[in-house]
This record gives structure tokens, sequence and C-alpha cells, in this order.
């Protein structure tokens, strides 16, 4: 990224982005987008972003983390998260905001942070490209204590606009074939109901109503509310557990949408040194009655090539179908 | 601290080892003393976790007179456990006939705590800090506690804490309808999200423990335990309670084709396939046990009887959460420390008592021993570990007839292997032997060596 960030205030309001993520949503629908196939390169920066404690342990309630003082790396996605939204938000950004799809999402958390530590976030797009549906954008966010150089925290997340084809961004000429996924047997059970989006967004700030009831999400064109992806992905990641240690690389790509309520079958592999030492845990998950694959990532110790499973995978795009 | 007057006192400048250190003096086993246990939702589904403990205990009490005495020490615990039972042991022991002098904790470690509330008694005798004790376990699945839920919950923690009026409306208005619902107990692992059941249905799969195998085991537990109360076996251990004076669960009557025509209910949307029923798993239980623990000068000075010694016990834990082993799979690890350490095999022992938390537990347990490939790269031994002679295994029957009231099952296995080997006396010149295995939630296993006193 050439240009400064712009420097934000405060962080931006969510519910705000969505209501304008709609009126801009309409206005396209009525105007045409007219927009060319070029990413803002300006990115968005807010500083001396402090944690609420409650709300950290909320959220290490909900998902399943132990209550340390230390930030769950799915804890400071959704911390940056309205800023990204905010990138994505801008005049000059080239694609429609709502509906997106979550394709999958890549963190490095290089250095442990602690809720006590006043944090800058700065967020901005690249990676603009053609996928075999629409087309893909990369939001990336980073995170430092404040008024320090060292990026503690980074964030890839990859995001689909469906059926969105900007000129001069071409189709991959071939997608390669979808690989069979044969459930292994599984090494956990999440029982998920029909609250767990509401209950994620109220420690994410992410009311996304797709998430929140089956009204709202039919409103949206979608059968039933489906789960967060980074609901899915953090108790993943809470499920590897502490062996992770304070510093690693966590990957997931999303498959099927997680209709609620529903129970979703997970296994966890973990690979060792020879030392004893952890590796890397694979995970994946799947829906036990279908055996459609839900989601699959890894964490991997910072010491390691994540060796992304996948990751050159055309992801089937499945999430929201409006 | 008594002598006793066993063996000689380690010379000096022996090197501090387990090995060479004095031995500490013996703790016997003098008796035990349990109720029938009861099918949840039977005979005790109006009874508390106190009252059934109460009941064990008095029951104890009275068939070795010991009103008024001030023991060294109760120890009891209940899994299923409600808050405002956090003396449960020390409130049966208030309500029973024992002296009220008689101190008491509760310990709680899932399944293993009745064996865990023996062996840490045992130590304290072998040690000499007490002379006397009682090892129990109780618990209700018909009783269970039930908790209010999460959002309830925080509300009226902060009611608590605000001070104001407006405060408090606010906090109330917080509540909704859902956060009224109660919340029974799950039997759920808190890590994975799979019951017990189906953990085990997943270890059942791995180890290839066919449906037939495990009605098998449990045919042979119903006829063990029938014709152990048809014998006088349990005449007495046992004090009847509530109208039950047999272990309701018991089907004395039950058969091959009747355990075959029962529908598999663990581990069907597992995409393994579906073995375990109703039959070769435990019910749901209620009951309660307990043992009478006494060092030799204590049990002599009253004439009472000396069962079996407790030698040596051993704790293992697995890594299941991510499936590295079975959920109840630990004592397949502890087992071969314990007998390593006392330079002993399988097939040293007279009698072998595995909790049949369900048959394909015990089925699992056998056939890891059994795996030469286990036993090198699991155990690290040159080979399989050993072959449990199926005629020495569970020989009054298990949990799978009698039931198992979680907590209570360590003491009324340990009551009936002792009296086993006290009849059974000596073998090969030597003391009859026994071993316990006992499972539990969280991957825990504890398992211990009785020999006859």
């Amino acid at each position: 990224m050439a240009a400064r960030p712009v420097v934000l205030g405060e962080m931006p309001s969510l519910s705000k982005l969505y209501v304008n993520a709609a009126a801009q949503a309409a206005r396209h629908r009525l105007l045409g987008s007219g927009n060319a196939a070029v990413l803002p390169e300006e990115g968005h920066q807010v500083r001396g972003v402090t944690v609420d404690v409650a709300n950290l342990t909320a959220y290490q309630h909900l998902l399943g983390e132990t209550a340390s003082d230390v930030l769950p790396a799915g804890f400071v996605h959704a911390l940056a998260f309205p800023l990204a939204m905010s990138v994505m938000n801008r005049d000059d950004f080239p694609l429609p905001l709502l509906g997106m799809i979550h394709l999958r999402n890549r963190v490095e958390q290089r250095v442990p942070l602690v809720f006590t530590q006043p944090l800058d976030i700065t967020a901005h797009v690249e990676n603009l490209q053609g996928h075999r549906s629409g087309t893909q954008v990369d939001v990336v966010a980073e995170v430092r204590k404040s008024g320090t150089g060292a990026v503690c925290w980074r964030g890839v997340s990859t995001y689909l606009a469906k059926g969105v084809f900007l000129p001069g961004i071409d189709k991959p000429a071939a997608h390669p074939a979808r690989e069979e996924f044969r459930a292994p047997d599984p090494t956990a059970l999440w029982q998920l109901g029909v609250d767990t989006g509401r209950a994620y967004a109220a420690v994410s700030g992410d009311f996304n109503p797709i998430h929140l009831s089956v009204l709202s999400a039919k409103a949206l064109g979608m059968r039933r509310s489906i789960a967060h992806g980074m609901y899915l992905a953090s108790r993943a990641l809470a499920d590897v557990g502490p062996s992770r240690g304070d510093s690693f690389t966590w990957e997931v790509e999303f498959d099927a949408p997680v209709f609620l309520p529903c129970r979703v079958a997970l296994d966890i592999s973990t690979e060792q040194e020879t030392s004893g030492a952890w590796k890397r845990s694979d995970f994946v998950a799947w829906n036990p009655h279908s055996g459609r694959r839900h989601f699959k990532g890894s964490v991997a110790s910072a010491d390691v090539d994540a060796g992304a499973p996948g990751r050159e995978d055309q992801v089937q795009a499945t999430h929201v179908s409006q | 601290m008594s002598s006793d007057g066993q063996s000689a006192p380690a010379p000096a400048g022996t090197p501090s080892n387990a090995a060479a250190a004095p031995a500490p003096r013996r703790a016997v086993i003098v008796g035990g003393n349990r109720i029938p246990f009861a099918r949840a939702g039977g005979a005790y589904a109006k009874s508390s976790n106190q009252d059934m403990l109460t009941a064990a205990l008095d029951g104890l009490i009275a068939r070795f007179g010991l009103q008024d005495e001030r023991l060294g020490e109760v120890a009891a615990g209940a899994v299923l456990k409600h808050s405002r039972d956090f003396n449960l042991t020390r409130e049966a022991v208030l309500g029973s006939a024992l002296s009220a002098e008689t101190p008491a904790y509760d310990l709680q470690q899932a399944c293993a705590t009745g064996l865990e509330t023996l062996v840490g008694l045992s130590n304290k005798i072998r040690l000499g800090q007490i002379d006397s004790a009682v090892a129990g376990g109780v618990d209700s699945a018909s009783d269970a506690p039930v908790v209010v839920s999460e959002g309830l919950r925080d509300v009226i923690l902060d009611l608590n804490r605000a001070r104001k009026l407006p405060q408090r409306l606010q906090i109330l208005s917080r509540l909704r309808p859902k956060d009224l619902a109660p919340l029974a107990p799950g039997t759920a692992e808190p890590r994975t999200g799979l019951s017990m059941g189906e953990h085990q249905a997943l270890t059942t799969a791995q180890w290839k423990i066919t449906r037939e195998a495990q009605d098998e085991l449990a045919l042979n537990s119903h006829r063990n335990l029938a014709a152990a109360y048809e014998s006088g076996f349990f005449d007495d251990l046992i004090t009847p309670y509530r109208g039950l004076s047999r272990d309701g669960n018991l089907r004395a009557d039950t058969s091959a084709d009747k355990l075959a025509s029962l529908k598999p209910v663990f581990g069907k949307n597992l995409g393994v396939g579906a073995t375990m029923t109703a039959g070769n798993s435990t019910p749901l239980t209620d009951g309660a046990s307990t043992v009478l623990l006494a060092s030799d000068e204590w049990a002599d000075a009253r004439d009472l009887p000396k069962l079996a010694v407790v030698v040596d016990a051993e704790a293992a834990a697995v890594d299941f959460v991510h499936g590295k082993d079975g959920l109840l799979m630990a004592p397949v690890f502890a087992v071969p420390r314990l007998l390593a350490r006392h330079g002993l095999t399988l097939a040293d022992f007279d009698f072998i008592e595995i909790h049949e938390a369900f048959a394909a537990t015990v089925l699992s347990t056998l056939a890891a021993w059994e795996d030469e490939d286990f036993g090198r790269t699991r155990l690290g031994l040159d080979g399989a570990f050993g072959k449990v002679d199926r005629a020495r295994l569970n020989v009054n029957g298990s949990s799978l007839a009698a039931g198992h009231p979680f907590a209570a099952t360590g003491g009324r296995i340990v009551a009936s292997l002792a009296k086993l080997l006290h009849a059974k006396g000596s073998s090969e010149g030597r003391p009859a032997r026994g071993l316990v295995s006992v499972c539990a939630a969280g991957g825990l296993g504890v398992v211990a060596i009785l020999e006859s006193a």
C-alpha cells in the first residue's frame, strides 16, 4: 500500500456502515455502479483503540477461550472489523459491500496483545481478482501496539462479490475439480442453537442481519440465519487449545454455510515435532447429516510455514445466495 | 505413628527411592456397605445424595458396631452435586450414628471419585495420620441439580451488586423469556461436546468391537450378578433401602436374544457403525456405597474382620480432546504403570474388576492390552501388555447389571473384591490378588491393587 492511511477519529460504527451499505446497494440498483476496476489505495487507521474488558470476558466465555488477559486472535479480528468494513464502504470501493461472501481468512498472530494495551489498527484492500463466480478482494488489517511500528497481528480476509464482474478483471481460465470430502471420525460435536448468531453478534459487534434471526435473514433472501464464519473459525481456534502458544498462523477456508440451528461435527488433528513440541493442528468441520464440509483450516506454529492446506483451491462459493 | 511390625527399617545411607524406603503400615479393608442401586426415576427418585449416603453409612455403622465412634476421617463425593451440598459428606456424618466429632471431606473426580477416596484415605492410614476411615460415594441421576440459565444468573448476580433502584430496573430489563428456562446437567464432555456414549462409540469402532461381543459381556454381567445374589454374596454388603433389596437394574432373566433385539443408541450420527445399545451400556442410576478402612491395630482392637489390603494405586489421564486416545481409555495406561512398579503381570491376579461404563469400554481396554503394536508404540513395552483371563473378569457382575451411580461405583467394586479376596485367601502360595480399574470423564482413570489380608 503506497498511500498513507486516512486517520479516523474513532472506530466507525458498524450499524451505520451496514445502513450506508444498504443505501449504496439501492443507489447502484437504480443508477448502476459504474465502478472502475481499481481499488482505493488509501487505507484507514484508528489510533489508541482500547478494549472493554467485560466485552473481552464475554467473548472468551462464548468462544471457549481461557479468560486470560491476552486477546484471542479472533477477538482482534472483531476489533478491527468495523475499520475493515469502512474501507469497503468507501465510495471508490468498486464492489457492493452487502452480500459479500467471506471465502477465507488468514491471521498471523506474531506478538500476543493484552487488553490493557492501546492499539493502532489499520485496514486497506488489495489483490482485486477474478473468481469463477464473481470478483474477490483481500481486506488486510494490521494491529500494532499504539505508537510502535511492529505489526503484532495481521489479518487477511478474502471476500467474494458474487455475480459482480468488473471490466478488465478476467475470470480464472479454469477451475480445478472440487476435491472429494470424506468425513473423518469427529473429535468434537457442536450444538449450535438458533441464538448462536445473536450471541456472537453481541460479543463481536457484527450485527449483520443474515446472522441474527430467521426473519432478518429471510429479508435478505436467505432461507434461515447462518452462523458467522469467524464465530466458527474462532471456536475451532479455541478448540485447538493452549498448545498453540502465543504466536501462530491461523487460517480458515469456508465452504457450505452453517444454517442455524444445527449440529456441526469437527475433527482436529495435531502434528508434533520429533521433540514432541506442537507443530500444527488442522481442523475440518462438516454437517454430520449431509456430510457437507462447512470449513477447514489450520493453526500452525509461527516457526513453521503453515503450508495452507488447499490455499490454491478455488473455493466453492455457496455462502450467500442473494 | 504405630510401628507396622512387618518390615525392618531401611539401613542408614540407603538411597531414598520408594523401593528402599521403610514400608509404611498396612491399610486394610474391614468391609463395605451399600444400598441397592436403583434405576433413575425409580425407588430413589425423591432421595437426595445426602439421604442415600447417610443410609449407606448407617448400614455400615450398624454392621460393624461403629455407633458413636469417632473415626479418623470419612471421605466421599458425588459427581452430580448441588452447590448446597458443599459439605455433603460432613452433613451425612452429622446425620449418621457416628460421633459428631468425626471429620469428613468431599472429593470429586468424576466416576473415579469413589476409588480415589479409598486411595487417599488408605494412604493416610499407611502414613499413620489416621487409624480408621470410611471411603464412599453417592450419585443421584434422578435428583440431579438443575441450574438457571447464564442469562438469569448474570442478572441475579448483577442485581445483588446494584445499589440503586434505577440501576436494578435497568438490570432486570435485560431478562429475556428464554433466560427463565432451567438447565439440567448435560452428559457432554465440556471440551468436545460429545456425550460419553458418543466418545465410547468412536473408541468402539476404532478397536472394532462387535455388537455380539458387547452383548455377551452384558449378558455375563447380569448372569454373574444374579448368581452372586442367589448365593447370598451380597447379604453382608447391602442394606435394603426404600423397598429395594437388589439392584433395580438387574435382569436375571435377560437373554442373548433380548439384548440383540435392542436398537443402537450411541454413535448413530458419527459416521461409525452404531453397536452400543441400552443393554450393553450402563443406565443412569441412583445409589451410594461405603467402605470401612483401618489399620491392623484398630481392626484387631475391635475384633473386626480384615478382608483385604490396599496395596497401591495409580491415576492416569489421556489426551482425548483431539482423539489421540479414547475418552475412557486412561486405565489402559494406568494398569501397566502400576503393575510394572510391582513387577506383576495380568496373570498374577486372581480377580480383575474393570468398571463396565459400557461393555465396549471393557472390551476396548482388553483389546488395547492384547495389541502388539499398541503395547510397543503407546505403552513402551516389548509387545502386547497381556491378556485378561475372562474367567477372572468381573466374576460377580459389574456396572452393566448393577447400574452405575457415578461416585458410588468405586466403593461397590472395592467392597465386593475385598470379600472375594478374603474368601479365596491365598493362591499359589501368595495372598489372593485383585485389580480394580475405573475409567472416568475428562479422560481420567484410577486403578488399584488389593490383596487378601
